[in-house]
């Protein structure tokens, strides 16, 4: 019997970062569609963020609609530096939460500034996502209790070494030390 | 900080924002000069922006979707850098939207206003060879033909050819006005459009000018949410408009 070998009825997988950049372009032609696709695959993301600084629904549904409106302004210098999405999505989503929660002037920052240029999760495509998040919960609760909570007042509260200590009533230097120790640990997990 | 930060750590302490004023100057003047180190950093940054991950998984409301995408659509992107383009990105569409507005309008009164539906037609071939914003012109569309759309005509007295404005006015749709055979009007003058309110003060819609045919058009102004109106006017007022009118009316009708 003859048969034919099975053969692909459609080409490879696309790239998602590839795929995020040309919805990119296309927001920088003015394109809504492309904006609306990217919130899509997004915005649960930055809202997630933002929610978990400010503990507030209104609060958090305003910085979402102000960074995808900024996304849709500054596009071009985005695509431009090509850097993450995801990475730049999450980095302001988190500093403008804590400059609203610590009642801070928003900085008016350019749309790769603060981002890191090299952003080493894939957050493209969905399963790499939720992978990453389980994988980060897991570092972070991994942690001794206390170390855990330091990180988290620094990174979801914005508080300072200093202020940490004044918070949990400790030492400035065993917060410094447990601090490194957490940091340590967290990178590890995460670069294996 | 002239040399290396002491320990790796310092990277990531700088990167979450923990480290005080001076160390964290001193490390990012160091970063500057130093490209080994910047590299850290960088990395640094990657590690510290991925705790954002673990945030409890939430959703937002469909709301904000709608918000945002109306606020992309109502205000014009300006694309970084030309000021020119970015006038030319809005001139297109406005355009195109005037015309399909009143295009739309000439289904309602082509029987009854022949200078209308001139106009329309030179509108229409204006259309044709624009993009048309199609969103925003259902919008228009929606105002004009929603059954609870009020439709008031204003007329002046005695003028020929008379002057005469159209209003679709839809409380929660917004408001679509146009006029025709409008008197050209001397230099540092311009016609303004008023919502006068069932209570209150009248509130503008808007100024707007008119081509050498007199026409002219208004359409979905910012106005506040749900104002009930017993009537829409038009006056002639200083150039940019007033916050309440001052100069003659030219142009009132009452909702019926």
């Amino acid at each position: 019997m003859k048969s034919g070998g099975l053969v692909p009825t459609t080409g490879p997988l696309p790239d998602p970062r590839a795929a995020d950049l040309d919805l990119i372009r296309r927001v920088v032609d003015g394109d809504e569609g492309a904006l609306a696709a990217l919130y899509d695959r997004y915005s649960g993301l930055v809202y997630s963020v933002a929610k978990r600084v400010l503990q507030d629904a209104g609060a958090a549904e305003e910085i979402l609609q102000d960074i995808f409106y900024q996304l849709w302004r500054t596009a071009r210098s985005f695509d431009a530096a090509r850097g993450s999405l995801p990475g730049w999505l999450l980095v302001t989503a988190r500093n403008r939460a804590i400059d609203r929660l610590r009642r801070r002037p928003p900085g008016d920052r350019a749309a790769t500034e603060e981002a890191p240029t090299n952003f080493p999760f894939p957050l493209e495509a969905a399963v790499s996502r939720n992978e990453m998040m389980s994988r980060v919960k897991a570092a972070l609760g991994g942690l001794p209790e206390a170390q855990r909570q330091a990180m988290e007042l620094a990174y979801f509260e914005g508080l300072t070494q200093s202020e940490i200590a004044q918070r949990t009533g400790e030492p400035l230097g065993t917060v410094k030390t447990r601090m490194r120790t957490a940091l340590q640990t967290l990178k590890r997990a995460l670069t294996a | 900080m002239n040399g290396h930060p002491q320990f790796d750590e310092d990277f990531d302490l700088y990167a979450l924002g923990v480290l005080d004023a001076d160390e964290a100057r001193a490390l990012a003047a160091h970063v500057e000069r130093c490209r080994d180190c910047a590299r850290q950093l960088d990395a640094a940054r990657g590690r510290t922006a991925a705790l954002a991950l673990a945030a409890p998984a939430e959703v937002p409301s469909p709301a904000v979707r709608e918000r945002l995408l109306r606020q992309v659509r109502t205000e014009t992107a300006e694309p970084p850098g030309s000021s020119f383009w970015s006038f030319q990105r809005w001139l297109v569409p406005a355009l195109a939207l005037a015309s399909v507005a009143l295009a739309v309008g000439l289904a309602f009164e082509r029987a009854r206003n022949r200078e209308f539906a001139q106009t329309i037609q030179v509108l229409q071939a204006q259309a044709q060879r624009q993009k048309v914003e199609t969103v925003r012109a259902l919008a228009v569309l929606e105002v004009l033909t929603a059954p609870d759309t009020l439709k008031v005509t204003l007329v002046a007295g005695t003028a020929q050819p008379v002057p005469q404005g159209k209003a679709f006015y839809h409380l929660s749709k917004g408001l679509v006005f146009y006029a025709a055979n409008l008197p050209a009007l001397p230099a540092g003058r311009t016609y303004q459009l008023w919502l006068v309110p069932v209570a209150g003060n009248p509130v503008s819609a808007g100024v707007f000018a008119i081509d050498a045919s007199g026409n002219g058009a208004v359409l979905l102004p910012d106005l506040p949410a749900g104002v009930a109106a017993k009537a829409f006017a038009v006056t002639e007022e200083p150039e940019g408009g007033v916050p309440q009118p001052t100069g003659p009316k030219v142009l009132v009708g009452l909702v019926s």
